[in-house]
């Protein structure tokens, strides 16, 4: 009735029921608070139904957030183990339950933070920046981010209910398939990433049709914002590297629940297959979280220096020399598998090569600042952050592009350093600035600077002493994923080290946190009253902070790039048109109903329980049947009332 | 197919073109594999050719590729795609061919991967 | 009301705006999404082929004139299900319901004697569960006509409005949609055809 459900999945050890307690509780709270407030139908009407990009990309960034507390809590257990579990110590975590931490540790990470939070400032600045009233396919937008949703509730259901995968964040089989792992751990993994991964696919197609056919009139191809180019490259890659994703997990899904012989170490299956696959999409990937990056950056450091962007056609050059070389270079997650000099030499080549595209945006985001009346906001420093982490995380990746180099190093933690410092020192510094960039557009006010530079501080610092000693204990042999090593070693001092960092980078949240507090608090005085807290030179900056829910009352004409910058400089004044009706999309609550459709099908063939999968099958079909015969999904908003709004808000 | 604007999007003329074309090269195929002993390289040749082609010619007879209007979006995406497919699927042979690289012919047919 | 003389009107940067142009582009766009979800498939068969694990491989499991069979009733379908994209472009409500209806009746037959030729498979002892070759298979063939089901059943959910209601500029742009999915799917089925099928009883 139940599939292979009972009661043994609810027995956990004591740090899982702590985790699972803690989450319940928290959730508690929440809905207590929301209670206490009396805002279930605000919730509901304003956020959980909506179509509008502006607070679907608010979600991301808030679920987001949520996973990102999650993915530092799994970091510095993992910190805590290997600082302690070393010659007759074994640390307080069993080896399974460590395997899980650091799987879901990556997962969470990749898949629910950075794919998150990139997703999620995407959606609310991309239609801003070209003038566009909504993305291309506003329901799809919603149905998106609730599968995003649902495939990050496993992660955290799995703590509480069965386990999770001990496999590693790509779940190699033959370990991940039937014989080895027939548990519900890998299931989950797969489950969570498939769902996901389809929100994820349709968002880039979504994104794709709005940027090529969305622009405002005047918007060429070469008068787009660089960020806007950046996301373009995006999604190109999420559309052709997504299926190979899709196709792969599902025959490891059949593997597991049709005995399929695909990936299995015999019956003539082959696992090197599932890997070389899982890296076609995993290169692609990590460029698909850093281009965005890029893009923020390419929009603030000009803005902040005051100086237009340096080289805005060799930024489009890199980028699409990036998007290009990021297809050619996957082989290079697996040199060490046996593949033979020539295959090993033309990827290492070949991921040389992708170096020197970025290198050339860095110097092109340097060279704006030269000469530039640099402000040194907290945007600013997390750019000088970046440059820091991210250039030693490159030069290390050029260095494991030698196949020799790398057949010494490969999977020890000197690749981790890098990783992380390519990821932290790109991903998350970039992503803190946009926010703090953007922050004022999407709420209303600016972010407090005092608590953001401590945290940035914090961070920085917190991230060099927790990574630096992992490249050194790389070079002195150290594996990645071990949960106890012997004293003779030498390690013990360095783990000690990095797990000081990882508390100091603790820290650096708890003063975000704080920030955003402390901000809200103070949000009268903060308050963004004209628009444009920062002399910006983008559309985005044209609108009130908030912008109104359509955006442009008129949607805008552009002449050249940096349209904002013109508008402001021209001598020009602007007509006094009359206000017209303006055609929005409805909400709907047929992307929230596929989300938790998702994620309960998904629960069920986790757990064998076919027929509560099916049905959920039929629910998601019917929904979609019932939102095609939705007769309403568009409205005009009437010219008085845009009037009204833009009046109000214009004179505030 | 994209645009509601053009003319071929109302004809049936290109439909019934492009069958004709797949009914011949599909029996082309079928003939050529069953009642020619040709080498294998020849045969498989033959079949790769002839199915391109018809899937060329479907492509621009059912779903109007080429034909619509400037810039062609849909054109560029499906050579965009087509360029990636042929990157992976042969790169990934290329790659999984050469995993016995360092490995000693074994005579055990059980486990031949080619 | 002064007009300044730089303000000259820009052009839109792509003419076609409309809900129907950014629709079908983006159906097109997943269209090829799904493309290379099938060449993955088709890697994976492409290495795993030869893996039969000591059993039979396709020279002695396919049934070639089956599949010829199989090849036609699809070819003609994607024949009716463009005169069906036409006929409701023309705004022609019989035609359209006539030649989708058409197309729907032969694409179960496809299904019907696809299901046959893979039971018989079964039957014989060889299942998706023998070996890597038949997985790999059966994996690529089941999840087209998984794609062909839900071509069926979209036929359905969108035929039944305009036999109520007649065709309005809604259904011409779903309509279109569901006619380039068929069209689609014959030529995956022209790769599978050649590639899996024609070579696999050459080698």
């Amino acid at each position: 009735m139940f599939g292979r459900l009972n009661e043994l999945a609810l027995k956990h050890d004591w740090i899982e029921y702590a985790a699972g307690v803690s989450m319940i509780l928290g959730g508690i709270l929440v809905i207590a608070l929301i209670t206490y407030h009396k805002k279930w139908k605000w919730l509901w009407k304003e956020y959980i139904t909506s179509v509008d990009h502006k607070r679907i990309g608010v979600m991301y960034l808030v679920v987001s957030f949520v996973m990102l507390v999650k993915g530092l809590i799994d970091g510095l257990m993992m910190r805590a183990q290997q600082a302690t579990s070393v010659g007759d110590s074994f640390g307080y975590l069993g080896a399974e339950h460590f395997q899980q931490i650091f799987t879901a540790h990556g997962v969470t990470m990749i898949f629910f933070v950075g794919m998150g939070v990139v997703f999620g400032i995407i959606n609310i600045i991309l239609p801003l920046q070209i003038g566009a009233r909504d993305v291309a396919f506003p329901f799809l937008n919603s149905v998106s981010f609730w599968l995003f949703t649902a495939g990050g509730l496993y992660i955290l259901i799995s703590l509480m209910i069965g386990v999770f995968a001990g496999t590693g964040w790509t779940a190699y089989p033959p370990l991940a398939g039937l014989k080895y792992n027939p548990g519900v751990g890998v299931d989950y993994w797969i489950w969570s990433i498939q769902i996901s991964g389809i929100g994820s696919l349709l968002s880039g197609v979504n994104f794709l049709v709005t940027i090529l056919k969305m622009r405002c009139p005047g918007m060429t191809l070469r008068r787009m914002p660089i960020f806007v180019w950046a996301t373009l490259a995006t999604v190109v890659l999420v559309i052709a590297a997504f299926p190979i994703l899709t196709a792969n997990i599902a025959m490891l899904s059949t593997d597991r629940l049709l005995d399929t012989k695909i990936f299995t170490a015999d019956f003539g299956g082959n696992p090197m297959m599932y890997i070389n696959l899982i890296w076609a999409w995993g290169h692609p990937e990590v460029y698909i979280l850093i281009l965005p990056i890029f893009g923020i950056f390419s929009e603030y450091i000009p803005v902040f220096s005051k100086k237009k962007l340096f080289g805005y056609t060799s930024m489009v050059w890199a980028i699409a020399a990036i998007t290009f070389l990021s297809f050619i270079v996957w082989l290079h997650h697996f040199f060490t598998m046996g593949a033979g000099a020539n295959v090993n030499a033309f990827f290492g080549i070949m991921t040389m090569i992708i170096a020197v595209p970025t290198g050339v945006k860095v110097f092109n985001w340097l060279f704006t600042m030269y000469r530039g009346r640099v402000e040194f906001k907290t945007p600013m420093l997390w750019f000088i952050g970046f440059v820091v982490t991210f250039v030693t995380g490159g030069m290390t990746g050029v260095m494991m592009a030698i196949p020799a180099i790398d057949f010494q190093v490969h999977n020890s933690l000197f690749l981790i350093a890098h990783f992380h410092s390519v990821i932290i020192g790109g991903v998350v510094f970039g992503f803190f600035a946009g926010f703090t960039y953007w922050f004022p557009k999407i709420f209303g006010f600016k972010l407090d600077e005092k608590l953001g530079t401590y945290a940035f501080w914090c961070w920085l610092f917190g991230f060099l002493i927790a990574f630096m000693p992992l490249y050194l204990l790389g070079f002195m042999g150290a594996t990645r994923r071990l949960n106890h090593y012997e004293a003779s070693t030498g390690w013990h001092p360095l783990f000690v080290t990095a797990a000081i960092g990882a508390l100091i980078i603790l820290a650096g949240v708890i003063f975000q946190v704080l920030q955003i507090y402390v901000s809200i608090k103070k949000r009268k005085e903060y308050k963004d009253t004209t628009g444009d807290p920062w002399n910006g030179r983008t559309l985005e900056w044209s609108t009130t902070s908030p912008p109104p829910f359509y955006n442009f009352a008129f949607i805008p004409e552009v002449h050249g790039r940096d349209a904002f910058w013109s508008m402001k400089h021209a001598k020009e004044t602007p007509e006094n048109r009359p206000y017209e009706d303006i055609h929005m999309p409805t909400n709907t609550g047929i992307g929230f109903y596929i989300g938790v459709l998702s994620c309960i099908g998904g629960f069920a063939i986790v757990w064998h329980i076919f027929w509560m999968a099916g049905l959920c099958v039929l629910g998601i079909i019917a929904s979609l049947i019932i939102r095609l015969g939705n007769k309403h999904p568009h409205y005009y908003v009437k010219a008085e009332e845009v009037e009204r709004i833009e009046k109000r808000t214009r004179n505030a | 197919m994209i645009d509601a604007h053009h003319g071929w999007n109302l004809s049936f003329k290109p439909i019934t073109l492009g069958f004709i074309f797949s009914l011949i090269l599909t029996a082309a195929a079928y003939r050529i594999v069953t009642h020619y002993h040709l080498s294998n390289t020849v045969l498989t040749a033959a079949v790769v050719v002839l199915g391109c082609v018809q899937a060329v010619l479907q492509l621009i007879f059912f779903l109007h590729i080429g034909l619509e209007s400037k810039p062609h979006w849909n054109t560029m995406f499906l050579l965009y795609m087509v360029f990636l497919i042929i990157i992976l699927v042969g790169g990934s042979i290329w790659i999984m061919h050469h995993l016995g690289y360092n490995v000693m012919p074994t005579m055990d047919k059980l486990h031949n991967m080619w | 009301m002064t007009q300044s003389k730089a303000m000259k009107h820009e052009p839109l940067p792509d003419p076609y705006q409309d809900e129907y142009s950014r629709t079908t582009f983006g159906f097109w766009v997943y269209l090829l999404t799904d493309f290379m979800m099938f060449a993955t498939i088709f890697a994976v068969y492409a290495v795993l082929h030869k893996s039969t694990f000591g059993g039979p491989g396709p020279k002695e499991l396919f049934d070639l004139p089956s599949v010829m069979n199989q090849t036609w009733v699809l070819l003609v379908a994607t024949f009716f299900v463009g005169f069906g994209g036409a006929s409701v472009h023309r705004k022609h409500r019989a035609g359209t319901i006539t030649y989708f209806l058409l197309t729907f009746i032969l694409g179960i037959t496809f299904l019907w004697l696809q299901f046959d030729d893979l039971s018989l498979l079964v039957k014989r002892g060889a299942s998706w569960k023998s070996n890597a070759f038949l997985s790999a298979y059966f994996t690529l063939i089941g999840t087209f006509a998984v794609h062909i089901v839900f071509g069926l059943l979209w036929i359905i959910v969108l035929i039944l409005p305009v036999i109520k209601r007649g065709i309005d500029m809604v259904s011409v742009r779903r309509l279109t949609c569901l006619r380039m999915f068929w069209q689609f799917l014959n030529i995956i089925w022209i790769f599978i055809f050649s590639i899996v099928y024609l070579l696999g009883v050459i080698q």
